[in-house]
């Protein structure tokens, strides 16, 4: 199983390779296809073979890497990484068929993406600090290109501020990574040498360098803020998010599918891998800060998107407001909120990745994509409106839909934190209250959305549409159904998280 | 029957649903959605009659409700939610609302909506409601009761906007479905601080928890206190009571079996549910229950004046169905839950039938729904007027009818509760409710007078909902509006067939002429042994009450609840001969009676000017926030960056001058650092 883990990794960087020496267009497509389902395939066996019982990190293999400072190649599964892994092969193979109207230089385009892809396993899959922060910096290049080559009129600006951003978060994890390298060789059990196992570098050894009072308890604080900023700006989190908007209205609609519906997901990820495991006393310390980050992503992504005129960007902006529901959810450190944190994360990468593709089924007809000049489009095409409304509401958070579970176990959780110690209580309902208000927010734009573009009139220009095909209806079906599976049967995924956040959430938790 | 069929109820019309679905792609099958829909409703009831005897003999041992697990939901961590369903009495009556009432409706219009477009859409929608408000009424949690909470409001959403080619009829939705979610969010945080009270969130948990509060005497945190009101605002929302009722008025723009349906029977009525389910929490806060009486018998008269001076039909009874949930409301703030109930259970009947026959009526007069635009229908219409005429007594009040019974239970309620309390508070609500209660027979008969009595009369309206043609070559692009004009139109009102539309609504009137005197007794003992009977010391102080109220009255001769029913008996003959004097046998009169208020009548027809002062106080501001917020994105978050990365570009550009590839220029350079180094390194040594 290790092996098939392994492979799984790097099946996508063998397609990468075969794509570029495709003879036709056609073949590097088919090519990106089959590698995308083949690894879907590899992931559902390894879901199926995974331990739930026995949770914790599972399939794991080692091999020393750079000796000198002490790096090894360290892959393996577990409960926190499983969910998002089949996640992103299910939404790979819906990428690669939403990609197959892509005419503009295909095979470099498959090649990139295949590319991108091997980087976002290897960040999920990665149990080695300096590994992960190779795979972290890997799924950066293509994005840059496949945005900047396939992007809308202001691709090269956007591209490029997409670059700096992540780039600038990954300097701040650069520096922790140094610091780790001098402070981990004096860990009780290291042997003299850094740490850089994930897991050896949650153990209680470690925790007593970085403990409250501690010997390096004032890098704890520091680490902590700069690891938080590296995947704030990954998530993202106002105020650094100016990034996604940009990167959103000008990427294809594939690669914005992907990028709302997996690169986000690698920071709050990295988040609840590094930042809060590694650092729990600061955690503790900074809650009511992050938490407030949190809360006023909420609410600003929200009144953001209720002012847009641009539809994408619209979209864009309810991510930024639902990722803070994961920044929330984490920061106020209980049970509930860190479950809700999660489920959010994958009920938004199914939702966003849907809303992307509702909107590029339009743009790719009408080239434009300003909500005023839109409306109608649900009694043009009445099958996509309702799959529309589907994923529309889901997004809202619906109950019964998959966006309900993690909004209310979030907000849930916030409340449940008042219990953390006085001091706070006011600050705490004040959140929870904002936070709750958000919700009405959220109804409030994507009514008013779906009232503009989908209800009234069709306009005459859509005329010379095409129809929907049956390739996209095939997608959306898909999304469709499991934005209602994943509500209803939201039991899937903490089945298979359960074990592992027992023993993550023992050292997070307020005493 | 065993319980465990329970389980089908909501999951059935979930099916038929999925199947209407399939039935509205496959255009040919559509016929076929009707049927389908009607049956799996009319599944649930046969299943709820089944299972009731289960239900209402178990009470004699304690064990109050039964829960049926279907499947576990969430489980992570300390939070545990199931889909789990709670069946004790009160459960039961509501099924037999929903399930009955939906049944008849569904069947009615599955003739009234023939020949539209959206036949089958309309039916999978019907489906999905039905499901959802099942699964409201079942929920043994209160998580689950928000699902079906919302499930309910999208279902509305859809169905307001089932026209939705039309601008007013999607408005009306988004202003429906956002007003809810306001109510909503203090639901939400009502159900968060009870999860972080209690650590839990099923009913039974909380009744426990609740119950301790009550033996210990322990003094309730004000947290705690803080739950009823925030759920309050949630039932507010849900059945249209101040400040948040405004939705319902427009929320008419939707077909009008959805009316029936879901505005004026099942859906609306799941506030007073809610609080009814969760009494023993709402007894925690002793002001929260007060609040609630007050607000019902105001929203009770508020609506019932406005609705004095409303010319369209389905809005006046809009109007009336805020009052009439008014009571409701009024009842269950007394702990009159059996009244508050019953009055539910009587108001679907001969609410549901009286928007149908105003359904009737449209249908016949090509939507057509202004009062001033008909007059004398008796004649074309004799059915519809008749059941028509039914539904108005029970509503006003009749003696005898529905609506006396379950009305009268309440006022005598509270009326009882303000003289053994010398509470003046109480006697003023029974007053203002008694005074509501002739406002209601006053513009009922007026609607009535109106429709059907004095000369014929009568102006056809735009749309072609009986003309099977004209819908079925309206192109897609035309709305149901601008296709009836284009056919001129010269059918004359007709009567509807006696299958499938005049049937059901023979059976509502019926109900609403006789559940009153048939369901008194059952729904006292059915309410008595639910969740949401009273319990433990207050059940015991109200039977010391009951010893004083024999002595107490208002008419000589009689105990206080037949002199109460005396009264309203009177008020409401006295609405109705007023009405009949105004709108039927001297309508003149009525003319000059509005000319002489006339600032009163323009202050009510324009509905307090409430949407208005809403608009100019909550929308327009929140719309320019967000443009602030985006101008600040834009402006201040975008700028900074913008200066981030201007600085290392000024930079660059500052010291390109001496990059110039001039030699001499460098060699200055080079002396100045090797300088600089030189001094560094000496000030070092020192």
């Amino acid at each position: 199983m290790p092996t098939l883990l392994n492979l799984m990794i790097f099946t996508p960087l063998i397609g990468a390779l075969l794509c570029l020496v495709a003879p036709s267009k056609q073949a590097a497509k088919s090519i990106a296809l089959v590698v995308s389902v083949v690894t879907l395939a590899m992931s559902l066996v390894l879901a199926a073979q995974y331990d739930y019982h026995a949770g914790g990190v599972q399939f794991e293999s080692a091999m020393m890497w750079i000796k000198g400072i002490n790096v090894e190649y360290r892959t393996g599964m577990d409960g926190l990484s499983l969910p998002l892994i089949v996640l992103t092969t299910a939404l790979s193979v819906l990428v690669v068929a939403a990609s197959w109207n892509i005419e503009k230089m295909t095979k470099a385009f498959m090649a990139l993406y295949l590319f991108l892809y091997t980087g976002m396993l290897g960040v999920f899959l990665s149990l080695d600090m300096v590994l992960f922060y190779v795979f972290f910096e890997v799924s950066l290049l293509p994005m840059y290109f496949l945005i900047g080559i396939w992007g809308g009129p202001r691709k090269e600006y956007a591209a490029i501020k997409f670059f700096l951003y992540t780039l600038a978060g990954s300097i701040c994890l650069l520096v922790v990574m140094l610091g780790l390298y001098h402070i981990t060789p004096n860990a009780a059990d290291s042997g003299g040498k850094p740490i850089w196992n994930m897991m050896t570098l949650q153990s209680d050894s470690v925790h007593a360098l970085f403990a409250k009072g501690g010997t390096y308890w004032v890098f704890a604080q520091w680490a902590f803020w700069l690891t938080l900023v590296a995947f704030l700006i990954k998530l993202p989190a106002v105020p650094f998010h100016t990034w996604l908007p940009d990167a959103h209205v000008e990427a294809p609609t594939p690669i914005s599918m992907i990028l709302a519906g997996v690169l986000l997901k690698m920071g709050g990820y990295a988040m609840m891998r590094i930042t809060w495991p590694f650092f729990p006393d600061s955690a503790r310390l900074f809650w009511v800060c992050v938490a407030t980050l949190g809360v006023i992503a909420i609410i600003y992504g929200a009144l953001c998107a209720m002012a847009q005129s641009d539809w994408k960007k619209l979209v864009a902006y309810s991510s930024v407001s639902h990722m803070g529901y994961v920044t929330l959810g984490l920061a106020v450190l209980t049970r509930t909120g860190f479950d809700g944190a999660y489920f959010q994360m994958i009920a938004h990468g199914i939702t966003s990745a849907m809303m992307f593709f509702m909107v590029g089924v339009v743009y790719e007809r009408a080239h434009h994509r300003e909500i005023d000049r839109l409306g109608g489009i649900w009694l043009k095409w009445p099958g996509y409106g309702g799959w529309s409304l589907l994923c529309f509401f889901a997004g809202m958070g619906l109950p019964g839909l998959c966006g309900f579970i993690g909004e209310i176990m979030v907000l849930l959780g916030t409340f449940e934190a008042v219990g953390h110690g006085a001091g706070h209580t006011t600050i705490v309902y004040t959140l929870g209250v904002l936070a709750a208000f958000g919700v009405v927010l959220t109804a409030g734009y994507i009514l008013w959305m779906f009232q503009r573009v989908y209800m009234g009139l069709p306009k005459p220009d859509y005329d010379h549409y095409e129809p929907v095909n049956t390739r996209e209806y095939a997608i959306m079906t898909v999304l469709g159904v499991l934005a209602l599976v994943f509500g209803i049967v939201p039991m899937i995924v903490f089945h298979a998280t359960g074990v592992t956040f027992n023993h993550l959430f023992a050292m997070l938790a307020v005493q | 029957m065993s319980l465990q069929l329970a389980k089908l109820i909501p999951w059935l019309p979930a099916l038929s649903a999925v199947v209407c679905g399939i039935c509205c792609i496959k255009r040919p099958l559509r016929k076929l959605a009707a049927p389908v829909c009607v049956l799996s409703i009319l599944a649930g009831f046969v299943i709820t009659l089944g299972i009731q005897s289960h239900v209402t003999g178990h009470h004699e041992g304690g064990a109050v409700g039964q829960t049926v697990t279907l499947f576990e939901w969430v489980h992570a961590g300390s939070f545990h939610v199931d889909m789990a369903y709670y069946l004790d009495p009160l459960t039961i009556v509501m099924l037999f609302v929903v399930t009955g009432i939906g049944t008849l409706v569904a069947l009615y219009a599955s003739g009234y909506m023939a020949g539209d477009r959206g036949y089958a859409r309309f039916f999978a929608y019907v489906s999905i409601f039905i499901f959802a408000m099942t699964t409201l009424v079942l929920a043994d949690n209160l998580v689950l009761l928000y699902l079906g909470w919302e499930g309910v409001g999208l279902c509305s959403y859809l169905l307001i906007g089932f026209y939705y080619q039309k601008p007013s009829a999607v408005a009306a939705a988004k202003k429906a479905f956002i007003v809810n979610r306001i109510g909503d969010l203090g639901f939400a945080l009502g159900i968060f601080l009870t999860f972080h009270h209690f650590g839990q969130v099923t009913y039974t948990d909380i009744f426990n928890a609740a119950a301790l509060y009550h033996a210990h005497g322990v003094e309730v945190p004000w947290t705690v206190q803080l739950i009823p009101y925030l759920l309050m605002l949630g039932a507010f929302g849900k059945s249209a009571q101040i400040p948040l009722y405004v939705w319902l008025p427009d929320a008419m723009e939707g077909p009008t079996p959805v009316s029936a349906l879901i505005h004026a029977a099942t859906m609306v009525t799941a506030g007073v549910y809610m609080i009814a389910r969760l009494t023993p929490l709402f007894m925690l806060s002793p002001g929260a229950l007060e609040l609630v009486a007050i607000v019902g018998c105001v929203t009770a008269l508020f609506a019932g004046t406005i609705a004095l001076c409303q010319y369209d039909i389905k809005r006046i009874y809009a109007y009336s169905t805020i009052s009439q949930l008014g009571y409701m409301f009024l009842g269950v703030g007394v702990l009159c839950t059996s009244g508050a109930v019953f009055h539910l259970f009587t108001h679907a009947f001969f609410k549901a039938l009286l928007f149908l026959t105003a359904g009737s009526v449209m249908h016949a007069l090509a939507g057509q729904l202004d009062l001033r635009k008909m007059s004398g229908l008796r004649r074309k219409m004799p059915v519809t007027c008749w059941l028509m005429f039914a539904g108005c007594l029970a509503l006003a009040g009749f003696p005898f009818t529905a609506g006396f019974y379950s009305k009268d239970e309440i006022l005598a309620a509270v009326m009882e509760k303000g003289l053994t309390e010398h509470s003046a508070l109480y006697i003023t609500l029974a007053v203002l409710g008694l005074f509501t209660a002739f406002l209601t027979a006053f513009y009922t008969f007026r609607l009535w007078f109106r429709v059907f009595m004095g000369p014929e009369k009568y102006e056809m309206g735009e749309e072609h909902h009986s003309d099977e043609d004209s819908h079925t070559t309206q192109d897609a692009a035309h709305g149901s509006t601008s296709g009836g004009i284009e056919v001129a139109h010269h059918h004359e009102p007709h009567e509807m067939p006696l299958f499938p539309m005049n049937l059901p609504l023979v059976v509502l009137a019926a109900g609403a002429l006789l559940a009153g005197v048939l369901g008194h007794r059952w729904m006292a003992h059915m309410i008595g042994s639910s969740s949401a009977a009273v319990v433990s010391q207050v059940a015991e102080h109200g039977e010391a009450a009951t010893e004083t109220t024999h002595h107490l009255t208002l008419l000589p001769g009689v105990d206080l609840h037949t002199s109460m029913m005396i009264i309203s008996s009177v008020i409401a003959v006295l609405g109705i001969v007023l009405a009949a004097y105004y709108h039927w046998l001297n309508r003149p009169a009525a003319d000059r009676l509005a000319s002489q208020f006339k600032g009163l009548v323009t202050l009510l027809a324009n509905k307090y000017y409430i949407d208005e002062i809403n608009d100019a106080v909550i929308v327009k501001p929140l719309n320019l926030l967000g443009q602030v917020f985006f101008a600040v994105d834009q402006l201040i978050v975008m700028g900074l960056v913008q200066f981030v990365g201007f600085v290392p570009r000024a930079l660059g550009l500052s010291i390109q001058p001496t990059q110039q590839g001039k030699l001499q220029g460098y060699g200055l350079g080079m002396a100045a650092g090797a300088a600089i180094i030189a001094l560094l390194v000496v000030m070092a040594m020192h």
